[in-house]
């Protein structure tokens, strides 16, 4: 029986232990030699020191050894956290040090990063896969795959304990650690697999990072029918025309990503010249898909089913749209209905569900709500909507933010937030997050982030700054500053110094006039 | 030749601090350069030499390393 997100391999490598389970450009791995480096690097992490409970960073760019990484970590009872190459050092320091982070996964390519990141958080002191210049210990990955594992003692792992924690955009201008238990992720893989046609054949692309819930399909969704995963490299995410002959060349038969890549894929040029018969299953999450381009793009692949996911992190996935029929390019694409073993409410202003077609915030009970934010109670209990059963007994509902309301096939629609929190490119993005970081600059005095939209698939972040009196700093400067302390698809692309901001008529900065402003120019 | 493109990624597209970059370094793979980053670089390259480069060159065999990029100018000049 399948209780924890490990078992599927243990079970995969029983029944299929040659077949492949995971494949980078030329390396490959098959389900029984997955099983045993797994095995292999929870032996080593236990003898360090590591207890259930704990959690361990994979800090890696997408390679094959991020699925020895996630399940070595899982088997030896920790939790893993994915932190992300590309982001600012001060961003990964905030991360370590938020969720008390003793111990690296690493490979030999981020090794200059890894040697500054270990000079700022001394509490790091086991680092796996590279060889610090400086403080705590190295153990190569060939020294990991050396060792006999057959000795070590077995951990006894529950559904209920921590899997991972998913860090995200905070409004505070803290990022927050979203922990997901091997139950409510597992939950996950199990409704996709009933919900879908996947089997042992199928052979998934899997174009996100670990940090990104999406991963969750082709780390977790495609072992469980023992499938086929490809990782998709870096480089290959940057050049479409690459990508296309990566997907035709590996034979994927399901996609999943986010539109901006298959618009991209679109206008490459290339999906002509490829063959792509196997590609059976289309997947896009994360933001709106413009119609015109979805349209374009199920002409181009005639033969593949297409299907709209969403779901917010805290729960990874909730609801899906299939779509039937061919669609006209102009209506919206729905969100859908929620899937098995998860339930929704939509809600008023009061908390009180609306009439049916009204709009309102979406609420999602689910099997794969997360368990809460690492270490912020108040947080998390504010996200979640509480309906009384008895004492002692909540039904708990996730707070999306999202405002929905039903179409006339009972379906939802999505209509947009009610707060400041935006999707850019499909990164989810706080925008009092990229205000904060740009207060804490000495010489700035106010900020005001808005979005500038031409047309919808072409939106950019802009800033207005308001210096402090008698200051000076230059354009350049801010964005340099704010790129230490933001992700990059969180700065901002246009940063303009304003002498003073327009305002409402209530003293309120007014942001709409700013947009128009910065647009102008 | 190998100069002025090293330069140019470090002044103008890349958000990290380096101080160099080696020739068989994974620009996209590092995150010196990401997609953005790439158009920018191959319409610097486009203007700088005089070239007109086709999207279907846009590769990761042609554009992955400065080494790469070398190469592939002197194949279409």
């Amino acid at each position: 029986m399948i209780y924890t997100l490990h078992h599927i391999i243990e079970e995969a490598s029983k029944s299929a232990p040659h077949a492949i389970a995971f494949s980078c450009l030329n390396k490959t791995l098959s389900y029984s030699e997955l099983e045993l480096k797994a095995n292999q690097l929870s032996y080593h992490l236990i003898s360090v020191g590591i207890q259930k409970g704990d959690r361990v960073g994979i800090f890696m760019n997408r390679c094959i050894e991020t699925a020895i990484a996630v399940y070595g970590i899982l088997k030896s009872g920790a939790a893993y956290v994915p932190l992300d190459p590309f982001a600012p050092i001060s961003r990964t320091v905030t991360i370590v040090d938020d969720c008390q982070i003793a111990c690296l996964i690493s490979t030999p390519q981020q090794q200059s990063k890894i040697n500054t990141l270990v000079k700022s958080v001394p509490r790091i002191k086991n680092v796996v896969g590279c060889e610090p210049m400086v403080g705590p210990s190295g153990t190569k990955w060939e020294d990991i795959f050396a060792q006999k594992a057959t000795t070590a003692k077995r951990i006894e792992i529950l559904e209920d304990d921590l899997a991972f924690i998913l860090y995200t955009s905070g409004s505070t201008g803290k990022p927050k650690g979203i922990m997901h238990t091997h139950y409510s992720a597992l939950s996950l893989a199990k409704i996709v697999v009933d919900t879908f046609d996947f089997d042992e054949d199928d052979i998934f692309g899997n174009p996100a990072p670990l940090h990104f819930d999406p991963s969750t399909f082709g780390y977790f969704v495609a072992p469980l029918v023992m499938a086929k995963t490809i990782i998709v490299p870096d480089a290959h995410l940057r050049l479409p025309v690459s990508l296309s002959a990566l997907i035709a060349k590996e034979k994927i038969s399901v996609w999943y990503s986010v539109p901006l890549m298959l618009i991209q894929l679109l206008q490459s040029n290339t999906l002509n010249e490829h063959e792509f018969s196997s590609l059976r299953w289309v997947f896009f999450a994360g933001e709106v898909f413009i119609p015109k381009h979805l349209k374009a793009l199920m002409e181009v692949w005639p033969h593949a089913k297409y299907c709209n996911l969403y779901g917010p992190a805290e729960l990874i996935l909730c609801t899906y749209h299939e779509l039937k029929e061919t669609i006209t390019g102009e209506e919206s694409i729905p969100i859908g209905r929620t899937w098995a073993n998860t339930e929704h409410l939509v809600l008023n202003e009061q908390n009180q569900p609306v009439r049916n077609g009204e709009t309102g915030e979406l609420a999602v009970r689910s099997a794969t709500l997360m368990r809460g934010y690492w270490n912020n109670v108040k947080l998390t209990e504010k996200s979640f909507h509480r309906i009384k059963i008895a004492n002692g007994y909540d039904h708990i509902y996730y707070r999306t933010g999202d405002l929905v309301k039903l179409n006339k096939d009972g379906e939802l629609l999505f209509l947009g937030r009610n707060d400041r929190q935006i999707k850019l490119r499909g990164y989810r993005i706080e925008l009092d997050e990229v205000e904060s970081v740009f207060l804490k600059h000495e010489k700035v005095l106010e900020v005001a982030v808005v979005i500038i939209a031409l047309e919808k698939e072409a939106q950019e972040l802009a800033v207005a700054i308001k210096l402090k009196d008698d200051s000076d700093v230059s354009e350049a400067e801010l964005r340099q500053f704010s790129s230490e302390h933001l992700p990059a698809y969180a700065v901002p692309t246009y940063i303009e110094i304003f002498d003073d901001f327009p305002r409402t008529s209530s003293g309120k900065i007014n942001r709409r006039q700013i947009a128009d402003i910065i647009d102008q120019n | 030749m190998k100069e002025t493109i090293t330069n140019y990624i470090i002044e103008h597209i890349t958000k990290q601090k380096v101080s160099g970059i080696s020739e068989d370094e994974d620009l996209l793979g590092s995150g010196l350069v990401d997609s953005l980053g790439m158009m920018k670089l191959i319409a610097f390259i486009e203007k700088e030499y005089n070239l007109s480069i086709p999207s279907k060159d846009m590769t990761v065999e042609n554009f992955m390393t400065i080494e790469q990029i070398l190469n592939y100018i002197e194949s279409i000049k």
